[in-house]
């Protein structure tokens, strides 16, 4: 998951908010069951959890938190107002509980009556509003465009208002708020209301707000130090570099945790991680699927197995000058079926993943059921596509037209072994239908300063996505997001593919009927079209690898959050 | 004595100066921008948002002006605010430096503890097996590279023998005074960074007590009468020794410098990891502070050197 990570950092960061997926349908992908206690078996309170990680954390506000390692730690202190059921992603009431109005623009909020923050000081409206003050007035923050299209947003942080006006706190119960919003957006329920926009204690970081105050919140100790919490644990102490050191809340609105401590370990790498596990030095952690069979293998531990929200794809420069043939769809598709996906998901995964073959992970409720072309591995039709497409073999066994063979680079980010792995079996097996790869790896910022900047070197690349509780894809594919160097724009649709219908279809996803239904129906299009277009050979989706030790009670992870009733579990003794 | 420590602290402003401009120049002009590296991935941000951040750490000037305040920064001491931490990059690079001078010093003791009576017994025991015994420790001790030491350490001592910790500074649950467990964690990387160093001063010793042995003072004491015990301790050692005590300021120096490696391995939270994990993620304020900081203590400890040269040997003229 390490090579993940760094791609994907800010994505998944945002663990709701600034990120893309929404509610869901029934996981597709392998799960085990959740182990609750066994009959007569009484949870008893005490132990310590202690989590591996390779990074240490860069800050506990969460309105600054823009790393995984940070947010995994921040989202145990501040909660959230929803939360994502593990298995399908269906938002549920957290901290608060919301309707949203007839026209869609209007949400309507109301905060747990039991809801306090740890020092006793009740959870409010006005909490909300100060966490969305706080990023308005960051100048470090990468949220604001996810508060940008609520009414009165801009006035804010123009400086020309002083508070948000669609943000209304009920003055007869301050637990009541309720955010307008200027136009119909269908992420803002995760976005506007997620890990990223608070309730933020008020009495704590309100003297941040206040006007002239500038970007006093980018400055302030209570970043690094939390004082409050509204979460399951309560910050104790971060011996940075080392362990990032928590105690439970005892005011917890879902009750006290049973486990007493939790701690954030950092760890060298996947390999230590996976020692420290075997010898109980961490309890929790994931591992890497080489180290599956020897976490297996121990008495003391379990794995949990799930699809990961991510996936690791082949992506085509569709408009590359250099190398016309991928202009082609027809030799798009003989790419997708020219490569055993099956296979390397076997070698290279061990078999812990899922071969893809459109953009929604099948996990998310945005996948479509049924109707895929799932271009099982098929030489013969991979040449007859070549041969359709008016290629024609070689003396060296390359497919060529106009005396042009079939041939392109495919970059890959050097060090990153699954990736390297990828290419290599791209290379030969690609070669075996009569096409010709050039293999390049290179530093990953390199790759990423080329492809966000439309470099045309670029004819294909590996890399990956990982996203969000918010299946909205437009970031990444809608024709907007292509980059231009001619006007130095960036953007993450960097094989410029684009159509007409795609467009419409990823736009009406979220800016149209916002009801799930209607919402998958617009992603069925959209993700139909890739399917027949392949302007990426969609790769695979990995399977998360939970270790957990054996004793460990209430645990119930899923592709959409591990630690959702963290509050519950417990160590049996 | 005095011009001369001006004089040499005078000498030590163009070597920042340069350390500075190097270590700007690598940094911008190696590939990869450090906005686009730290919202590659984060689909929902609008160019505008990605604009400010740019704006923010004052990447959006041009290369001479960024140049230029960073120079005039730098000399404040000023090199901005960590891209990744949101906060002073060089209050957060020098909250790691305990952690490495206390790597540092204690692996500084442990080559004086262990190397100098080596290269004293080889000399005394010249010849014998014991001599070519320390010899040969010599030349392995400085051939093996570190970072593959540590490692065969971690695989004997932490996951074999289970005896020792292989990672961080402190076992989880220990208070932070715990010393018994910080010894614990301290010892192999300490061994480890220490280990080259050995191996050179038990070679030097040796070197250096077989030069002073052969002196006329020391045939003259033995000819007094003294005891031999005595000849060799007050005057054969106490010579062999000047030129180890003097070069002490160098050595620790190369010890920050190499800690780099060894806090990776053994993920020491010090300055060396933090500039290290700064560097792969391009967050420019702390490369630079975390440079520049163990550029200046490169200086100073070279400037101690040469002050304890001076004093020490009466024979180095101050010039």
């Amino acid at each position: 998951m390490k090579q993940q990570t760094r791609t994907l950092r800010l994505l998944v960061a945002l663990l709701g908010t600034l990120a893309l997926v929404a509610t869901a349908c029934g996981p597709t992908g392998p799960t085990s069951g959740g182990t609750t206690a066994a009959p007569g078996e009484t949870p008893v309170a005490g132990g310590r959890l202690i989590e591996g990680s390779f990074a240490d954390i860069k800050t506990l506000n969460p309105m600054l938190v823009a790393d995984v390692p940070s947010s995994t730690v921040t989202g145990k202190i501040y909660d959230t107002l929803f939360f994502a059921d593990p298995k399908n992603g269906e938002l549920k009431p957290n901290l608060g509980k919301w309707t949203i109005s007839s026209d869609s623009l209007t949400y309507n909020w109301e905060i747990d009556p039991k809801a306090n923050w740890s020092d006793g000081k009740p959870v409010t409206g006005e909490d909300y509003l100060t966490g969305l003050k706080l990023v308005a007035m960051s100048k470090l923050t990468v949220r604001k465009s996810n508060f940008q299209d609520i009414e009165g947003w801009k006035d804010f942080v123009d400086g020309k208002a002083t508070t948000i006006s669609g943000v209304k706190v009920d003055s007869a119960d301050p637990k009541k708020f309720s955010v307008k919003f200027a136009k119909v957006f269908c992420p803002a329920l995760v976005n506007a209301f997620g890990s990223s926009s608070g309730p933020m204690p008020t009495h704590i970081f309100g003297k941040y707000t206040a006007a002239g105050q500038a970007d006093a919140i980018d400055k302030a100790p209570e970043n690094t130090a939390p004082t409050v919490s509204s979460g399951p644990y309560v910050f104790k102490e971060w011996r940075k570099g080392d362990q990032v050191i928590l105690t439970k809340n005892q005011n917890y609105f879902k009750g006290s945790p049973l486990i007493d401590e939790y701690v954030f370990k950092i760890v060298a790498d996947a390999t230590v991680l996976a020692a420290q596990l075997k010898t109980g030095e961490l309890n929790y952690g994931t591992v890497e699927p080489k180290d599956l069979a020897d976490m297996e293998a121990q008495q003391n531990l379990k794995v949990f197995k799930y699809q990961a929200l991510s996936y690791t794809y082949i992506g085509w420069n569709v408009k590359s000058t250099t190398a016309p043939a991928l202009q082609d769809k027809r030799v798009r598709q003989a790419l997708a079926y020219g490569l055993d996906m099956d296979a390397v998901v076997k070698s290279i995964l061990f078999g812990q993943g899922t071969k893809m073959v459109a953009h929604h992970p099948p996990a998310s409720w945005a996948a479509p059921g049924a109707g895929l072309n799932q271009y099982p591995y098929d030489k013969a039709k991979a040449e007859d596509l070549l041969k359709t497409a008016g290629y024609t073999k070689g003396g060296d066994g390359i497919y060529a037209k106009d005396g042009k063979p079939i041939e392109f680079s495919i970059v890959a980010n050097s060090g990153n072994k699954t990736r390297e792995t990828l290419l290599q079996v791209a290379t030969e097996q690609y070669k075996a239908i009569g096409v010709k790869v050039n293999p390049k790896l290179e530093a990953f910022e390199t790759m990423v300063d080329k492809l966000t900047t439309g470099n045309q070197e670029i004819q294909g690349w590996i890399i990956g996505w990982s996203l969000g509780l918010e299946p909205d894809p437009y970031g990444i594919w809608h024709s907007t997001q292509i980059p231009n160097p001619a006007a130095k724009t960036t953007g993450f649709n960097f094989g410029a593919f684009t159509n007409a219908d795609f467009d419409k279809a990823i736009e009406a996803g979220r800016s149209g009927n916002c009801s799930q239904a209607e919402r998958k129906k617009n992603y069925e299009t959209f993700n139909k079209i890739l399917n027949d277009e392949q302007p990426y050979m969609f790769g695979f989706s990995p399977n998360t690898l939970l270790v957990v030790p054996q004793n460990l009670r209430a645990i119930d992870p899923g592709t959409f959050s591990a630690t959702w009733n963290l509050e519950k579990w417990w160590f049996k003794q | 004595m005095r011009t001369y420590v001006i004089r040499r602290l005078l000498y030590a402003i163009p070597t920042l100066v340069a350390i500075a401009t190097i270590t700007f120049l690598i940094t911008r002009l190696a590939p990869g921008d450090p906005i686009r590296f730290f919202t590659f991935g984060a689909t929902d941000l609008t160019r505008e948002d990605i604009e400010a951040l740019r704006a923010a750490h004052g990447l959006d000037k041009s290369l001479p002006e960024q140049f230029a305040l960073y120079i005039v920064n730098a000399a404040q001491m000023k090199f901005g605010n960590s891209i990744l931490y949101h906060k002073d990059a060089m209050s957060l690079v020098l909250e790691r430096l305990p952690n490495t001078l206390t790597l540092a010093v204690s692996a500084l003791v442990l080559q004086l503890l262990i190397g100098v009576p080596l290269g004293v017994i080889a000399a005394v025991n010249r010849g014998k097996w014991i001599d070519n015994a320390v010899r040969f420790f010599g030349v392995i001790g400085h051939a093996v590279p570190a970072f593959w030491f540590g490692l065969m350490l971690i695989i004997v001592f932490s996951v074999t023998l289970r005896w020792l910790p292989s990672q961080g500074v402190l076992t989880v649950g220990k208070d932070v005074w715990d010393i018994g467990d910080r010894l614990k964690h301290l010892i192999m990387p300490a061994f480890v960074l220490a280990l080259a160093g050995i191996a050179n001063y038990s070679r030097y010793l040796r070197t250096e007590t077989l030069d002073v042995i052969r002196q006329d003072y020391i045939r003259t004491a033995e000819a007094k009468g003294l005891a031999s015990k005595t000849v060799f301790m007050v005057h054969a050692l106490r010579n062999a020794l000047i030129p180890v005590v003097t070069a002490l300021g160098g050595v620790l120096a190369f010890l920050i410098s190499g800690a780099l490696v060894i806090e990776q391995v053994f993920t020491w939270p010090g300055v060396g990891q933090f500039t290290y994990a700064a560097a792969r993620s391009k967050d420019y304020p702390v490369i630079t502070a975390g440079v520049m900081l163990g550029g200046m203590l490169l200086v100073l400890s070279y400037l101690i050197r040469d002050i304890a040269y001076a004093v020490v040997d009466p024979r180095i003229k101050v010039k």
